[in-house]
């Protein structure tokens, strides 16, 4: 599991990519990804193309990202799901809270 | 090869006189003069030199002119090899004659320099003109040989894997014509490890290669997963995908995929793009259409592909009829097409279903005429029959649907060595794939054993209040507190119990999770079942209720059993 | 017939040119070869072999062209015609005529040649 994320250079979109599977284990290393920046991006991109599995403190993790940029206001994609991760994104009803494609 | 370039001239003449004068003319332009004194000696000498031109006196001893202008054509084959009559005959029947012994022109007495220079240059320009075309003509044919010997690599590859399914079982007739792969039909069959099987008729846009590319990844995802018990819309979206990844905009597969349920004696079918194809029911009546409903395969994103299916029951000898465009497209002598009307008064004619097949392929190519016969046609007959009947994967799965290991069941204890390292799930998932049809919901089974077993360990065996994760650094301390707890744990259980029964269409798992926790008396609690989206916590167990059938709190409330139920033909 | 139909001169010039030093060569072929043809025509009139007489008049009228010796290029085909025709009456007076023109001819050509 390794989390890395990647600032555009006019500093509006952050990209986290997640590796291996996400859960509990990469709370620290997630909230590092998007706290502490200078200025908060305007849009958030989480890229799970390389992303194996993701657990339900998983899914508790992404709703901090989301209430951190701004709750309703918040603008998140979610990239490159997997078939199953994008299941467990849809039978928890993220798609009414993220754009996931 | 310019108009001048030197040339070997044979010069045949019974008189010396007129023979010297054209050697003369000839040698001082540069050419390499042969001569002969007769007709037979003509022959002779261009067999021996194989001369560029030949000037020919008409009448001349030991084979006239006529006769020693036939042989020389003959020997010279397919090279050009102008002849030229000397001849002071004046009248037509004796021109038309130098003509039609295969003369090319005449040069008459007295001769003229000139005019023979220019009758050469001409000729010769004629020679390099020919021997261009010959050339080319031969580059063509290497051309069309190697493209062929290409076609027929290509359709190896393709045969190869083409043919790894199940198209020769016994309720399967068909025909496809030897090259139609570069028509773009194509014609897959599998069966799947449950017994059912799976067809997929397919034609896609274009000719040629272009319409070929996709014929290879479409066979090779379609056996991939037809072989590992894929359920229908899941080799649909993948084959679309990759159709739509990898072709070019405006090529695209029309197909009609359809799954097979010996067992249940019922058929799926997606018909995308192609003409509708019939149930023919054994017990008679008019035959019933299946339309197309949806896009081809390959033009949607697979983020508004429909994978939604019509279904059918269908009794033994009921049989399916598919074809590609190219039946109803058929056309005669007079450019009228085969077109549908016919097609279907073919069912209505004869009551007999063992002899439809035959009477179709009959008709349409006894329409179309002889000649340009199985140009592009395709046709596909489907018979519902009984799985013994139908191959040997068929009748082992109906074997095994009733002597398998249907029930059983096993338990696993994690002891509070492992809390804090292992990871049970891998091991377990393991063997939960090894039943047959368990293994396309591995993924459905991971997420359920890592939720349940997650919330025993936390909050049974941790204790760890959920209450903690209502704000971000609650969230951060929960976790830091799991470690914690789980450094210093020493005691304590977590049970896992699956048990496994089969149905007819498919099985059934429990999966129960118990700890030695304290249950609701210590805090554990059953899910909020509104499911607010917006908490951070709370999902797990309604994750769990999401994909199973039920779940059930047992004991005080320290068991937590999930019940899956799947059918192998999902 | 005119004294200058016996030999065209242009024709005898041009072909000078075209021959150049194969000209006396050329002459001399032509004188050996007509005695030839008249050779095998006498042969053919003896033995009433019409067809020989046609081609051997044929072939002699193509030479005589060549050179230029109208007169008796036209003497050949009226025998030619004849053969053609399978009536040899009258034919040998034919020969008399091409063999005093020929003599004729020959002086001359000599004289071109030398």
């Amino acid at each position: 599991m390794a989390i890395t994320s990647t600032l555009s250079s006019d500093g509006s979109l952050l990209t986290i990519y997640i590796q291996g599977r996400f859960d509990f284990s990469s709370h620290q290393d997630f909230r590092a990804s998007y706290e502490g920046l200078e200025k908060k991006p305007e849009r958030y991109r989480v890229d799970m193309q390389e992303t194996s599995y993701l657990d339900s403190s998983a899914l508790g993790m992404l709703l901090l990202l989301r209430d951190h940029a701004g709750g309703d206001k918040a603008t998140i994609e979610i990239r490159n799901c997997s078939p199953d991760v994008k299941k467990i994104l849809t039978i928890s009803n993220f798609e009414q809270l993220f754009d996931i494609r | 090869m310019s108009d001048d370039t030197p040339l070997t001239i044979l010069v045949a003449d019974d008189s010396d006189t007129d023979r010297h004068i054209l050697e003369t003319i000839v040698a001082r332009d540069g050419h390499r003069v042969l001569s002969a004194r007769d007709g037979r000696e003509a022959v002779s000498v261009f067999e021996e030199e194989q001369p560029d031109l030949v000037l020919l006196d008409a009448l001349m001893p030991n084979l006239d002119g006529f006769g020693a202008a036939r042989r020389i054509k003959a020997l010279a084959g397919e090279s050009l090899v102008p002849i030229i009559f000397l001849t002071s005959l004046t009248d037509t029947e004796s021109l038309v004659q130098c003509l039609d012994a295969g003369g090319d022109d005449f040069l008459s007495k007295p001769y003229n320099r000139v005019i023979l220079q220019a009758k050469i240059k001409s000729f010769n320009r004629m020679r390099a003109m020919h021997s261009t075309i010959l050339d080319q003509r031969d580059q063509i044919s290497r051309h069309h040989e190697h493209l062929l010997q290409e076609q027929t690599v290509a359709k190896q590859v393709f045969d190869n894997i083409a043919h790894s399914g199940c198209l020769d079982s016994n309720n399967v007739k068909y025909f496809l014509s030897s090259l139609a792969m570069f028509n773009g039909d194509i014609l897959v069959a599998g069966m799947r490890p449950s017994g059912s099987m799976m067809v997929l008729l397919g034609d896609f846009t274009g000719h040629g290669l272009p319409a070929a590319v996709g014929a290879i990844p479409l066979a090779s995802t379609f056996y991939g997963m037809v072989n590992k018990g894929f359920a229908v819309s899941d080799i649909l979206r993948e084959i679309n995908h990759k159709l739509k990844t990898i072709l070019p905009v405006g090529i695209f597969c029309c197909a009609t995929m359809v799954d097979i349920n010996f067992r249940r004696q019922q058929i799926r079918v997606w018909n995308g793009g192609l003409p509708p194809g019939y149930i023919r029911r054994a017990s008679g009546g008019e035959p019933e259409p299946i339309t197309s409903t949806h896009l081809p395969l390959g033009v949607l994103s697979n983020q508004r592909f429909k994978d939604d299916m019509q279904l059918y029951d269908l009794a033994w000898g009921d049989s399916l009829y598919l074809w590609s465009d190219g039946i109803h497209e058929a056309r005669n002598a007079d450019g009228d097409m085969f077109g549908e009307d016919r097609l279907k008064a073919v069912f209505v004619e004869d009551a007999d279903n063992s002899t439809l097949f035959d009477r179709i392929l009959g008709r349409v190519q006894a329409f179309v005429g002889e000649g340009r016969r199985d140009d592009d046609l395709s046709l596909v007959e489907l018979r519902m029959d009984r799985p013994e009947n139908v191959n040997a994967v068929a009748a082992e799965a109906e074997r095994r649907s009733r002597s398998t290991l249907s029930e059983w069941t096993m338990s696993f204890d994690v002891l509070p060595g492992s809390f804090r390292h292992f990871d049970p799930m891998p091991l377990l998932l393991t063997i939960l794939v090894e039943v047959p049809g368990l293994r396309q919901h591995s993924g459905d089974l991971y997420t359920l054993l890592a939720e349940l077993y997650s919330n025993a360990l936390e909050h049974g065996i941790l204790q760890l209040d959920s209450d903690l994760k209502s704000s971000a650094e609650g969230f951060t301390q929960y976790y830091e507190l799991r470690q914690q707890r789980l450094s210093a744990i020493s005691e304590g259980l977590i049970r896992i119990h699956l048990q496994h029964s089969t149905t007819d269409e498919g099985g059934i798992l429990r999966l129960r999770v118990e700890d030695s926790g304290p249950g609701f008396a210590g805090g554990a609690r059953a899910p909020a079942l509104s499911n607010d989206s917006h908490a951070y916590c709370g999902r797990g167990l309604a994750l769990v209720e999401k994909l199973c059938d039920a779940v059930h709190y047992l004991g005080d409330g320290n068991e937590v059993e999930a019940v899956f139920s799947w059918s192998s033909d999902a | 017939m005119s004294s200058n139909n016996h030999l065209n001169r242009e024709v005898l010039t041009t072909l000078q040119e075209v021959m150049d030093d194969q000209f006396p060569v050329l002459i001399n072929t032509f004188l050996t070869d007509s005695e030839e043809r008249i050779r095998h025509i006498q042969k053919a009139l003896a033995a009433r072999d019409s067809d020989t007489v046609r081609r051997q008049a044929h072939s002699f009228k193509g030479s005589c062209n060549n050179i230029g010796a109208e007169c008796l290029a036209s003497l050949c085909e009226k025998m030619e015609a004849a053969g053609r025709a399978g009536e040899l009456e009258g034919v040998e007076q034919q020969l008399v005529e091409i063999q005093q023109e020929f003599s004729k001819l020959k002086g001359t050509l000599k004289s071109f040649a030398g």
